[in-house]
């Protein structure tokens, strides 16, 4: 969809009506703003891709920001139109890879540390992607560059065998997920990054903090399990995506701590409070709808518009289902590097690979009901080409219907919300109301 | 200029021409004699390998696909349109007829998904006629580990190429089709000096039609060819124009590069797949086997895909010197997005040396589709000559 942003000028905010949501962006800020202080006092300051394995850092008390987190940021801030006007003149082309870019593209504007989000990105000393596309090495080394920043990269590899129904053995045979071979490398992988972080910090690796930290993520993201079914399984669903993707996502970005370990508790027992008192997010619940993709960051609002008028409810988006599904790995104790190896590995393939994510969308689908998918496939990466034809296709056998549009999760330059809705009404209509689904 | 009277009166020229023109001539009687025929996908396949096993490989290309009922099925839009044709005729059956075998190297991320959804076709849809296929996943971070790795994935080539041949490959059966394959490139990095030259007696359209039938070639023919042609193009006329360094995306034929030499300029060095990147390296036999293959393709000069921009940045300076070029130009297909990245630090060290650069991006595919494209490069090519 090529729309042209008329009416994005005054965006409409999202209405949230959880606690924890708001418990979880009055802590980011406070968070980050503590980060600031210790980066100004001289500590080594890291700045990770998403799919890095973040928890080797948490294990040595590295403080760090995650790129994606930021970008969301910076896209809630409206600041993409400047950013990316700055790559543009820096002879950049400003319509790729606007999510994971969007750092680099701070980094060049001069005034960020006055003008940019909570006051600018303080200067990473350590930058770290995964080369799981062909862009990602050459956009952090750019970043790392204008930083001044050390660059370390950590490989990807590609899975021989797939074993069908990968959900079900990541928490406990994890070691069945992957050709062995793998494992290997990337707990090798992990050493080189260890040994990495220890001569550049002075910080010594320690395996027993690297156990704890496992430990608390395994508790927080059990507390993610029982609330992705508790709301699987109410009807009508006691919150929407645009409570649980920010609650959700925002402590992800803090798990191994105690805090987002607590944070999912609570979140897990404000809903269960929620449907015991019976409240529902949309009384009038009439059609469950999946979100397939990143978040809308740059219109959180766009989800509640079919509320009033179809009864639509976006119940399900990845972020909290990912965190149900696929970080726990349990026996840690054993070998906690290779318990982390075969969360870090998988997370791309869980999501962009089929048969493993279309396999767990219609999973996931018919645990929660879904009356209809809406799929956004980015405009401009080249990760998230991930088999929509393969996805769309095992949902719609099994009767579900799916829309895919294409538009940025951070960029609102191109979004016309408008339009979006008018596409999202019409596929409620036609597919879902008309084509016998409701 | 492009493909001069000169090359296409010259038998041995035609020759190659002829294999480059007609890509599956080779193959097909390869198969007619009871060979079998490995398609490569990606420019990382080891060659050596596939002779070694008494294979021939034979490169997938784009060529001209009229429709792309399957790719449009299949893949989503930003797979570029190259890439799009390649699995086109992968999936319509159009390779089935040609190919046993489809190996597909980790040469670019579009790859990886094209093997990701063959493989699910295959499982989903069994029917379809997608031939046999392995990945080689290939580590291009210059580490230990990832060198120790690759060697890890090339033995599991090698075992995989025994299993589709039926046959062992020897230690022998490998270092003859290295050393043909060393050959080869020492007799095109030969004629290619030609090409370099102060005075240029090969242009970069005929270069291109050297190096590209090695790929659709008997290597030992293709060897022998290319040594005699080079003691025939010594005589050639001397060519006159500025000196073109052409990087982006892969040209599997000649269309630009008439298109550019044809206003007068020469292409006298490139560092895409179909071009001279293809005999930057030798593979080691001072090295066991696999190790020599991991060397050859983990060592060689960077790709545009699997580099970082200050590496591509050294790269493009030291070729550019390499070949003496005085301008660089940029071209790069739609979708085709990783060397973007690259540009603007390779342009303004370019400019520190004095090197003009000019850039086209979001280019259509076929060249011909293009309709700015000519008149681009005329002012362009003008500019150099003033
Ligand atoms: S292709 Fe996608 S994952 Fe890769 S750098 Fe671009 S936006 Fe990020």
């Amino acid at each position: 969809m090529n729309n042209d942003n008329k009416n994005n000028a005054e965006p409409v905010r999202a209405q949230k009506s959880l606690k924890a949501t708001a418990v979880a962006g009055a802590y980011q800020k406070e968070w980050f703003a503590g980060l600031k202080a210790r980066v100004e006092k001289g500590e080594d300051f890291g700045y990770l891709n998403a799919d890095v394995p973040m928890e080797i850092l948490r294990a040595m008390d590295i403080p760090f920001v995650v790129n994606q987190w930021w970008a969301a940021i910076c896209a809630a801030k409206r600041m993409a139109p400047k950013y990316y006007g700055l790559l543009n003149e820096q002879g950049y082309r400003d319509d790729l890879c606007s999510y994971c870019a969007t750092a680099f593209a701070e980094s060049l504007d001069p005034d960020d540390k006055v003008s940019g989000p909570w006051g600018g990105l303080p200067d990473p000393t350590i930058a770290i992607t995964r080369l799981t596309c062909d862009c990602q090495s050459k956009i952090f080394e750019l970043f790392a560059k204008n930083h001044g920043s050390e660059l370390y990269v950590m490989e990807n590899t590609q899975p021989r065998r797939v074993p069908p129904n990968w959900w079900e053995l990541a928490p406990d045979r994890w070691e069945e997920l992957y050709d062995p071979d793998r494992l290997d490398f990337a707990v090798e992988e992990l050493k080189a990054l260890i040994s990495f972080l220890e001569a550049k910090t002075g910080k010594m690796f320690d395996i027993n903090k690297l156990i704890e930290v496992m430990n608390l993520i395994n508790e927080q993201e059990s507390w993610y399990k029982k609330t992705r079914d508790l709301i699987a399984e109410t009807q009508p669903a006691p919150v929407t995506v645009v409570d649980t993707i920010n609650a959700v996502m925002q402590a992800q970005w803090q798990r191994g701590t105690r805090w987002a370990a607590d944070h999912a508790k609570s979140l897990y027992e404000e809903i269960k409070a929620f449907v015991d008192q019976k409240r529902s997010s949309v009384p009038n619940e009439r059609l469950r709808l999946m979100w397939l993709g990143r978040g809308l960051w740059h219109d959180f609002a766009f989800y509640q518009n079919f509320e009033e008028k179809y009864g639509a409810v976006f119940m399900w988006s990845m972020y909290l289902a990912m965190g149900a599904d696929a970080y726990i790995r349990n026996n840690v104790e054993a070998d906690p590097l290779r318990a982390l190896a075969a969360r870090y590995i998988g997370m791309e393939d869980f999501l962009h690979m089929p048969p493993w994510n279309a396999n767990w969308f219609l999973h996931e689908a018919k645990h929660n009901r879904i009356d209809g998918v809406v799929y956004m496939v980015p405009e401009n990466c080249m990760q998230a080409l991930e088999g929509s034809y393969f996805v769309k296709k095992t949902l719609e056998d099994a009767g579900i219907p799916v829309l895919i549009f294409k538009a940025d999760p951070v960029d609102a330059r191109k979004w016309n919300r408008e339009t979006m809705t008018g596409l999202v009404e019409d596929f409620i209509e036609t597919r879902i109301i008309m084509g016998g689904k409701k | 200029m492009s493909i001069r009277v000169c090359a296409r009166d010259n038998k041995t020229f035609r020759r190659l021409l002829e294999y480059y023109s007609d890509r599956e001539k080779a193959a097909r009687l390869f198969r007619k004699n009871g060979g079998k025929v490995v398609g490569e996908l990606g420019c990382d396949v080891p060659d050596e390998l596939i002779i070694a096993a008494g294979m021939f490989p034979y490169r997938i290309y784009a060529g001209e696909c009229s429709h792309l009922i399957e790719a449009d099925r299949y893949l989503e839009y930003s797979f570029d349109p190259v890439v799009r044709m390649q699995f086109e005729k992968l999936t319509d059956g159009t390779l089935n007829n040609e190919i046993d075998y489809l190996a597909i190297s980790n040469s670019t991320d579009t790859l990886i998904r094209i093997y990701l959804y063959l493989k699910e076709i295959k499982r989903s849809e069994p029917e379809k006629p997608v031939p046999d296929l392995e990945f080689i996943d290939w580590l291009f971070t210059r580490r230990l580990i990832h060198q120790t790795r690759n060697e890890f994935t090339v033995r599991l080539f090698w075992e995989k190429l025994e299993e589709w041949s039926g046959r062992k490959i020897t230690y022998k059966d490998f270092a003859e089709a290295a050393s043909i394959c060393n050959e080869d490139r020492v007799a095109i990095r030969e004629i290619m000096k030609l090409r370099r030259a102060y005075k240029p007696r090969v242009t970069g359209s005929e270069a291109l039609v050297i190096i590209g039938s090695a790929f659709y070639m008997d290597r030992r023919e293709h060897a022998a060819l290319t040594r005699q042609l080079y003691e025939d193009a010594k005589k050639w006329p001397e060519i006159n124009g500025p000196r073109i360094f052409l990087t982006g995306s892969a040209q599997e034929n000649t269309e630009l590069y008439e298109l550019i030499e044809n206003e007068g300029a020469v292409i006298v060095g490139e560092d895409h797949d179909w071009g001279e990147r293809f005999v930057n390296r030798d593979c080691n036999l001072g090295y066991s086997p696999v190790r020599a293959v991991v060397d050859q393709y983990m060592m060689r000069e960077f790709s545009s895909k699997k580099a970082f921009v200050s590496q591509r940045v050294e790269a493009l300076d030291r070729e550019v010197e390499a070949c003496g070029a005085e301008a660089v130009m940029f071209y790069m297909n739609a979708f085709e997005e990783a060397a973007s990245w690259d540009m603007p630090s390779q342009r303004k060290s370019l400019a520190a040396r004095g090197i003009k650069t000019r850039a086209f991006t979001k280019m259509s595919y076929p060249v011909s589709k293009n309709s700015a494209l000519e008149p681009g490069l005329k002012t362009f090519i003008e500019s150099l000559k003033g």
